[in-house]
């Protein structure tokens, strides 16, 4: 399970594939206050990197590659 | 047919196909609303793409796949057509020509095409970019820049990287990747591309549109890659160029400081050898009679292996050569043309121009390897090499044995009628014999007339042959390349298919074969994407794991018959069905009423496509509608049988057009009718008693076996009884229809003859169980029966 729906975040954990972005946007799009938690996630694909920067949850805490950090930040 | 054929192959049909969309694009731009134009234009852009995945030529597919794209747009109403983009379309395709000429001369591509062919490729899509995505200024800049896109002034995009970084990493190159829209369905991962770019300093990643707000959000479609990525590296610009490598023409490089770029230009890469006579020359300028000698001597040199390369070189020729071989060495006077002239000697005649061109090779290595080594020893030879490359070329393509004389069709079918009237007219000789015997008692004369006439008929025979032999192909000519396909395409696929081919000498008229290569390639890879499948499905269904795919030609009368079958997972009627609904093709109360073996036939329907992901084999809607049309352009038929689950057989039914028939002239009626001899079995006469009559059938036992008869003059509606002879025998002749024997009672035989059937036309074209007509000699219209439509 790459990413776990929790009540106040998603939390995306391990390798996040291509697959997930679909679920991902529509659960962001549910939420009124919307946060990821990204502090496990080792690889994201283009495409769910794509929704965090469209969409612009709030960040529960930052992923450990600091490439990936820092995107998520300038965004 | 070897590699080497097949590649001239293409390159004949690669330049038709040039030519063909040159003119077509000059077409369009006088009428561009013409949808079968746009249509005729994108197929050929298609054909010349498919061409190139036959081989490695890389540069000329990019080019030619961007030209393709944009062309889908045009065709499809999303981009306008305009003089703009058929100048760039025009410049692809000269571009495209010179490459043509490069593999002719050379067989493959130069390396400096690689990044011209991404300017091509990047200019052609920019057409279609700046549409689709306005923002996208830099890649019409990057177009225009020189061979790898290292653009010089700094761009707007570096901005979004931070200057102090800029300023620690004067020499790092800058990259900015923007991933096509639909990169996330081809598997590809923009991020992770990026993420792991060799030597990276820095990443900045935004939207290339504005992303969504508010409501747009709840629309917003996220596998649609919207990313503009921006990356510093300290890494080598080619390093990145490798990194990158599947995406060239996504990516712009710049390098604050460029780089000096030693040998990038295209121009030098692509002729070398002007470039090292030059420095040569600047060698020997310090002593002008002595270079003067030594041009004139590699002149000579390479006038000798023009020589030898020739073909049929008589004996004395080559000892003429040998001595002036030695003259020359002898005339440089040193001790590497010592050793030569003693070599010389030694080597048979078969290998002397391989030696002679070896030698010079060897020279230029010398020189190469070790500039300063003693001019005078090598140069005499190496210079002969420089001079004497181009030379080869020339003789490549204008001394070359095989010429190709392109003559245009007309000039061959008048020259076909020509000799058609000339058999007819040799053939009243004859005649003409029986009459000065007859008539006039001149004995003498007759046997005369009759030795010229041997001698005639010998030569319009031979003529006729050769006539047809122009005219004439093996399919296998348009089968051979199939081999490389399939391979190809399988392992793409990762299906396991073996091609078998069988009735390759089956020949027909070049105008029905030629057509028949592109149709071919459709149906085979219609075969091997949607029949044959992936091994473990293979296994599961009880079948063995390779799947196989069967092309059998035969004659079949006035036709040809290619058959194409494959043991696949068959049509499926029901999803051909929905599929054609779904595409409004056929209204769904109409889909539902066709049987299953209609339902079928829908894949011929124009637009007609079950896939919906366009990938380079398939799904661009160019189909079955294609291939019947082409076959149907040539007056032929396409059949389509399957067994869903089990596989498909296409039969194409083609005519035989010219050509020569060999028929048994058969008297009914007193009528002489034709019947084509590859049908016939057997001729006997069988005694009146010997026929039983059950009812209105009458059958007979040849050789232990029923053979049902039916009477000519009744099948042709002649109110005649057949003829019996003298000992109440009937003339029966036996044909093949199918897999049965059926023998047609006649009144007499009269003998073969080899006639030029001529297909019926006009008013005539109507008549059934006729195959068409011939003159004979006497000037009488010989009809030549079908006896598969009589029957």
């Amino acid at each position: 399970m790459a990413i776990r729906y929790l009540k106040k975040h998603a939390a995306l954990e391990g390798s996040v594939s291509v697959d997930d972005a679909e679920s991902l946007t529509q659960w962001l799009q549910r939420q009124p206050a919307p946060a990821v938690h990204l502090g496990k996630c080792e690889h994201l694909h283009g495409a769910v990197l794509q929704v965090l920067l469209a969409l612009r949850p709030k960040l529960v805490a930052a992923p450990a590659d600091p490439l990936l950090a820092a995107v998520l930040r300038g965004a | 047919m070897n590699q080497t054929e097949l590649l001239e192959q293409f390159v004949i049909e690669a330049r038709e196909c040039l030519e063909a969309i040159g003119a077509r694009l000059l077409d369009v731009e006088r009428d561009p609303t013409n949808q079968e134009l746009l249509n005729d234009l994108f197929r050929s852009v298609h054909t010349l793409k498919g061409n190139c995945g036959l081989f490695d030529f890389k540069p000329l597919e990019r080019v030619m796949h961007a030209g393709e794209d944009l062309l889908d747009r045009v065709r499809h109403r999303t981009l306008d057509y305009s003089g703009e983009l058929a100048d760039a379309l025009l410049d692809a395709m000269d571009y495209a020509a010179r490459l043509i000429d490069q593999i002719e001369r050379s067989g493959r591509i130069d390396d400096g095409a690689d990044a011209q062919s991404i300017v091509h490729a990047q200019a052609l899509r920019a057409l279609f970019d700046s549409v689709t995505a306005a923002p996208v200024a830099v890649v019409p800049a990057a177009a225009a820049a020189p061979a790898v896109a290292v653009s010089q002034a700094a761009p707007d995009w570096l901005a979004r990287l931070e200057a102090a970084l800029l300023a620690a990493h004067p020499a790092a190159t800058a990259v900015r990747y923007l991933p096509e829209e639909g990169c996330f369905f081809k598997g590809e991962d923009p991020w992770r591309l990026a993420s792991t770019a060799p030597g990276l300093l820095a990443l900045h990643v935004d939207g290339r549109q504005a992303w969504p707000e508010g409501d747009e959000r709840a629309a917003w479609d996220c596998y649609q890659c919207n990313l503009d990525i921006v990356l510093l590296s300290s890494a080598a610009c080619a390093a990145l160029e490798q990194h990158f490598r599947c995406v060239p023409e996504q990516v712009v490089y710049h390098q604050p400081q460029p780089q000096p770029q030693p040998e990038h230009q295209p121009e030098h890469q692509a002729l070398p050898l002007p470039l090292s006579t030059e420095a040569l020359d600047a060698d020997t300028d310090s002593d002008p009679a002595q270079a003067t000698l030594r041009q004139r001597a590699a002149q000579l040199w390479a006038d000798q292996c023009a020589l030898l390369a020739r073909s049929g070189l008589s004996a004395g020729t080559v000892q003429a050569t040998r001595k002036t071989l030695h003259g020359l060495l002898a005339a440089v006077d040193d001790a590497a043309s010592k050793v030569a002239s003693a070599e010389l000697d030694a080597v048979p005649d078969a290998r002397l121009l391989a030696w002679v061109r070896q030698q010079a090779l060897q020279d230029q290595s010398l020189l190469a390897d070790d500039p300063a080594a003693d001019p005078a020893a090598v140069l005499q030879p190496a210079d002969s090499m420089v001079s004497e490359l181009p030379q080869r070329f020339e003789d490549s393509s204008g001394g070359h044995p095989h010429k190709v004389l392109k003559v245009s069709q007309e000039k061959i079918d008048r020259l076909m009628e020509l000799i058609g009237e000339m058999v007819v007219a040799k053939n009243s000789l004859p005649y003409l014999a029986q009459r000065a015997e007859d008539v006039f008692q001149q004995r003498e004369l007759s046997r005369e007339i009759k030795a010229q006439y041997a001698v005639i008929n010998r030569i319009a025979e031979d003529m006729q042959h050769a006539v047809l032999q122009v005219r004439m192909l093996p399919v296998g000519a348009v089968f051979q390349r199939f081999g490389r396909l399939v391979r190809d395409i399988s392992r793409k696929l990762g299906k396991d298919v073996n091609l078998v081919i069988e009735g390759e000498d089956t020949e027909a008229d070049k105008n029905v074969i030629e057509p028949l290569s592109d149709p071919l390639i459709h149906i085979l890879r219609n075969s091997l994407d949607h029949g044959i499948e992936t091994p473990d499905v293979r296994r599961a269904a009880g079948k063995p794991a390779a799947g196989t795919i069967r092309i059998a030609a035969r004659q079949e009368s006035d036709r040809v018959l290619i058959e194409i079958s494959d043991d696949g997972a068959g049509v499926n009627p029901v999803r051909v069905r929905a599929k054609a609904v779904e595409r409004g093709l056929i209204p769904a109360d109409r889909a539902a009423l066709l049987s299953d073996d209609d339902a079928v036939q829908l894949v011929f329907l124009p637009g007609f496509s079950t896939v919906d992901t366009i990938s380079d084999l398939s799904g661009r809607g160019v189909g079955m509608d294609v291939v019947r049309t082409a076959i149907a352009r040539i007056n032929g038929g396409v059949d389509l049988r399957s067994v869903h689950g089990k596989g498909t057989t296409l039969t194409l039914s083609l005519p035989l057009s010219m050509a020569v028939t060999n028929v048994m002239i058969v008297e009914s009626a007193g009528r002489r009718l034709g019947v084509p001899m590859d049908l016939i079995v057997e001729t006997v006469r069988v005694h009146t008693d010997d026929i039983h009559h059950f009812k209105q059938v009458r059958t007979t036992v040849l050789r232990g076996r029923i053979v049902p008869l039916r009477a000519l003059n009744e099948l042709l509606a002649l109110d005649a009884e057949p003829l019996a002879n003298e000992q109440g025998e009937l003339a029966v002749l036996v044909v093949r229809i199918g897999n049965q024997n059926v023998g047609l009672l006649v009144d007499h035989f009269q003998g073969a003859s080899d006639i030029i059937l001529k297909p019926l036309e006009g008013v005539l074209a109507g008549l059934t169980g006729f195959a068409g007509t011939a003159l004979m000699g006497d000037g009488g219209v010989l009809m030549v029966l079908n006896p598969k439509e009589l029957l």
